[in-house]
């Protein structure tokens, strides 16, 4: 039964964790303890692991861990398949993020499958979409450009603090229509929320979170404007005004969805690009080529998974799945599917174009996707203009954090 | 507001009316109507908006207009038609009022 999205009741599907938690139609030959996303081998350089994976490991196996066990999928064709088909793969309940039973919320659309997922994105899919977000440009120049200010005659910066971080949350808070001075606590609460060093410091994170917008929520109810909180606030498909449970929930999984994952993404970008100057000049000398570029980098450096629970049992490449499993798309993996992107780990900026999984497929594909590529086109347009060439300070230690999203923690970089 | 038809591959067709300045693939997805996915949003990514402008508007709609939208279209599933564009890269004019667009029976 379709769940109803403004009664939100916690799942009811069984979380299993853990060797003593294997179903009995999981064949042996196919367990695994990968260690993603947490083990020592993964950390220690998370893409390459990712790519090797099509050496490594069966195309579909069931990995079993401390976090959850879940069958994973690798190749691309299975997640192209798995992503589309949500009747075989549903997102109801397969958000892992923890939430108060008791005052429980859906993270909308992501967690509605069809036929009502639509009718929450055309709320806002007319503000996301790439000529929704073109309206943004000039102003997220001016953010890049500011921020650029700051560090260009310095000499060096750690990226992901000068730059990574702060440019994203404010283009963030301009298109939610909030104020920029909450820029450097939104930072803050981000990074507390979902890299927390404990679970006291990630709750109060949270709570910081839940209590602030449900304050901006009230505000634009009495105070309508253009931004993106208004427009769902004051939202009314078919005539019927969303729930409270439903604003709060649509709201709050933006800023979850959306800021980490780009932090991780330009992370990782720019810790290459640092590596690789050559590169830097060939992207300096071809600026009419960006958007290709721009997706190859995406491909390249992709940074997080996509969980469903099967629905309904389901056998693929002999593997059956049945009603409650999980399965993860490692979508990183997928993005070096040799099938599809042969020689995968090269960067090419003349690939021919196929289908990458950064933003993964199917109904729930990224809604932050176009914003995402203008910010990084950007990005790299407004620092390789005042910073063409820099490198990674000697001696820093670059260390990925153990997480859902697959970046460095910090970039320190020298020119 | 000039109006697309749609017509989907069992022969059921639909009028809907698009703003100017909106997409072909937008007008669908915006009404509920099925045979245009248009997952990736107009990225020119996924290739799930394909439709093939009917013969008498294929002059007026014209070709693909970047290498992005050939390229997305020719690494497809399905046969790649005449007059097939990605539905997200034909822009609504007035002097598009009335066209009519044919579907794929499947996107993927």
């Amino acid at each position: 039964m379709p769940i109803d999205a403004a009664n939100p009741v916690p799942p009811s599907y069984p979380r299993r964790a853990g060797p003593d938690q294997i179903p009995p139609h999981v064949p042996k030959e196919l367990i695994r303890t990968s260690g993603i996303p947490t083990g020592e081998a993964f950390l220690a350089g998370p893409h390459d692991f990712m790519a090797r994976m099509h050496q490594d490991f069966p195309p579909i196996f069931y990995d079993v861990g401390d976090y959850g066990n879940a069958w994973q999928f690798i190749k691309h064709e299975d997640a192209l398949f798995a992503l589309r088909h949500w009747e075989h793969f549903s997102n109801e309940g397969a958000t892992p993020f923890p939430r108060d039973p008791n005052d429980y919320f859906y993270f909308i659309p992501i967690e509605i499958d069809p036929p009502q997922h639509r009718k929450y994105r055309n709320i806002v899919d007319p503000l996301f979409s790439p000529k929704g977000v073109l309206k943004l440009e000039g102003l997220i120049r001016q953010r890049a450009r500011d921020l650029l200010d700051d560090v260009a005659d310095k000499g060096e910066c750690e990226f992901t603090e000068a730059f990574g971080r702060p440019l994203p949350v404010s283009v963030f808070l301009d298109i939610m229509g909030l104020p920029q001075d909450m820029r450097d606590t939104f930072v803050e609460w981000a990074i507390d929320l979902l890299h927390g060093k404990d679970r006291e410091s990630m709750g109060r994170a949270m709570q910081n979170i839940v209590a602030y917008i449900k304050q901006a929520i009230a505000e634009k109810k009495a105070h309508p404007d253009e931004g993106v909180v208004s427009r769902i606030t004051h939202a009314a498909p078919d005539g019927m005004p969303l729930s409270d449970k439903e604003i709060f929930g649509f709201v709050i999984f933006l800023f979850i969805g959306g800021l980490d994952t780009v932090f991780a993404t330009l992370n990782n970008i720019w810790l290459w690009l640092a590596r690789n100057p050559d590169r830097v000049q060939e992207i300096i000398a071809r600026p009419n080529d960006l958007d290709a570029i721009v997706e190859e980098l995406l491909r390249r450096w992709s940074v997080t998974f996509s969980g469903r629970v099967v629905a309904q049992d389901i056998e693929m490449r002999g593997v059956q799945m049945k009603k409650g499993d999980r399965i993860t798309c490692v979508l990183p993996a997928c993005n070096f599917d040799p099938d599809v992107f042969p020689n995968p780990l090269e960067v090419d900026f003349d690939r021919p174009r196929r289908t990458i999984l950064a933003f993964t497929v199917g109904v729930h594909s990224c809604m932050g996707s176009h914003l995402a590529r203008l910010e990084l086109k950007i990005a790299l347009q407004e620092w390789l203009r005042r910073i063409p060439q820099f490198a990674v300070k000697q001696d820093a230690q670059i260390v990925y954090r153990p997480g859902g999203v697959v970046g460095p923690e910090s970039v320190p970089l020298v020119w | 507001m000039p109006k697309v038809t749609y017509i989907e591959a069992s022969g059921a067709s639909h009028v809907i009316d698009v703003d100017v300045d909106e997409n072909v693939m937008h007008g669908a997805l915006y009404n509920n109507l099925p045979g245009i996915l248009g997952e990736c949003g107009g990225a020119r990514s996924c290739a799930t908006c394909r439709c093939t402008v009917d013969a008498a508007w294929a002059a007026k709609v014209g070709t693909p207009t970047t290498h992005e939208e050939r390229e997305s279209l020719e690494g497809a599933e399905g046969e790649l038609k005449p007059n097939m564009r990605l539905s997200c890269q034909i822009d609504m004019t007035d002097d598009l009022d009335g066209l009519v667009v044919h579907l794929p029976e499947s996107q993927f």
